[in-house]
């Protein structure tokens, strides 16, 4: 047999070994993955690219060789996952390098971290000012995780008792002009439901590249023509005016009738439709 | 003198509002959301029986506006 169908089929039988051993690794080790997994994972990169191209190796021992590279750091991380001790000594566990806005000097010497670097590393958190960290630990992987002082964190709608409207995740329905039945089973919806909705909008179904349903049950679509656009819903904003509408009719009606019981009911009336308002007014105009 | 005409407007329009609460409570996915709906229907719904009590009295007062 020529030498370079050989080599073709090593070739090919290593990238399909391979390609069964990174995948039995799972996800984990891809983000975050530490030295020793790293290089081991070199290593077995090595040793496929030796055993595809080299015609004098054989082929079983060089298989053998990648299979032991391959699985021992799978051993390792499972080994780790059930002993704590074995986690520190092989991890090894974050280090405090800013603790109540205060550098701590000696861990920053025992890391050999230079102040450059810790400073580097702080920007890339988007933590300019060191006046402006609370707390910062380098993690074993070596990326920086920094804390900062409340004061100098966004505000979110908690800290100000703003009411906002609690939001689900979106599901995509269209992708590339089809339909995608597992999202909207997941949401309840079928086919037809979707084309009446479609329909409404005044597109089909061959015009639309993407639509999404978010969680409030409202369709977002994006079409293919770059110069449309595609009407926005305003049902919450228009029900959201007739209801102010209401309750602005209702007190005029307190304030223009004689009759006394009247006046109490109208403003009776007017006040429950103010509750209304106040409590739909997060999740209609949103 | 509340003109007969306009409350029965305001009676048509809350109860245009009440059903579009009822519909968002359907459409909703978010429980929160739907309970929220849910309360500010049945709100709607006593608003539009004290409305329509009233206008009742205004028909018997005012004869003319009886009727839509």
């Amino acid at each position: 047999m020529p030498v370079w169908i050989m080599i073709a089929i090593r070739s090919l039988v290593a990238l399909v070994f391979l390609f069964v051993l990174t995948r039995l690794n799972g996800k984990r080790q891809i983000s975050q993955i530490n030295i020793f997994e790293y290089m081991a994972a070199v290593t077995v990169g090595d040793i496929a690219a030796m055993i595809s191209a080299d015609v004098n190796e054989e082929f079983i021992p060089g298989a053998v060789s990648m299979i032991i590279w391959a699985t021992i750091p799978i051993a390792l991380a499972w080994l780790s996952l059930k002993s704590k001790w074995f986690r520190d000594l092989s991890e090894g566990r974050a280090t405090i390098v800013v603790k109540n806005g205060k550098i701590m000097e000696d861990n920053l010497k025992k890391l050999r971290y230079s102040t450059d670097e810790l400073l580097e590393q702080l920007r890339v958190k988007n933590a300019f000012n060191l006046a402006d960290v609370e707390f910062a630990l380098l993690e074993p992987s070596g990326d920086m995780s920094v804390l900062l002082k409340s004061e100098n964190q966004p505000i979110t709608p908690k800290q100000i008792a703003w009411q906002v409207a609690p939001q689900t995740e979106s599901q995509t329905v269209i992708m590339d002009g089809n339909m995608m039945d597992e999202p909207l089973t997941t949401i309840g919806w079928n086919r037809e439901r979707l084309q009446l909705e479609l329909e409404k909008a005044g597109v089909t179904l061959n015009n639309v590249f993407l639509g999404q349903i978010s969680s409030s049950g409202q369709l977002y679509i994006d079409l293919y023509d770059d110069q449309l656009t595609p009407p926005i819903s305003k049902e919450g904003k228009l029900l959201f005016a007739l209801l102010k509408k209401c309750q602005a009719d209702l007190e005029t009606f307190g304030l223009s009738t004689e009759n006394p019981e009247g006046k109490r009911t109208y403003e009776k009336c007017a006040s429950d439709i103010d509750t209304v308002v106040q409590s739909t007014k997060a999740l209609l105009t949103r | 003198m509340t003109v007969g005409i306009q409350v029965k407007q305001c009676l048509a329009s809350l109860k245009s509002a009440q059903a579009s609460l009822e519909t968002f409570a359907l459409n909703t996915q978010n429980k929160q959301a739907k309970q929220t709906y849910e309360q500010a229907a049945t709100i709607t719904s006593s608003v539009v029986n004290l409305v329509s009590q009233r206008v009742k009295q205004l028909e018997q007062e005012e004869p003319q506006y009886k009727g839509l």
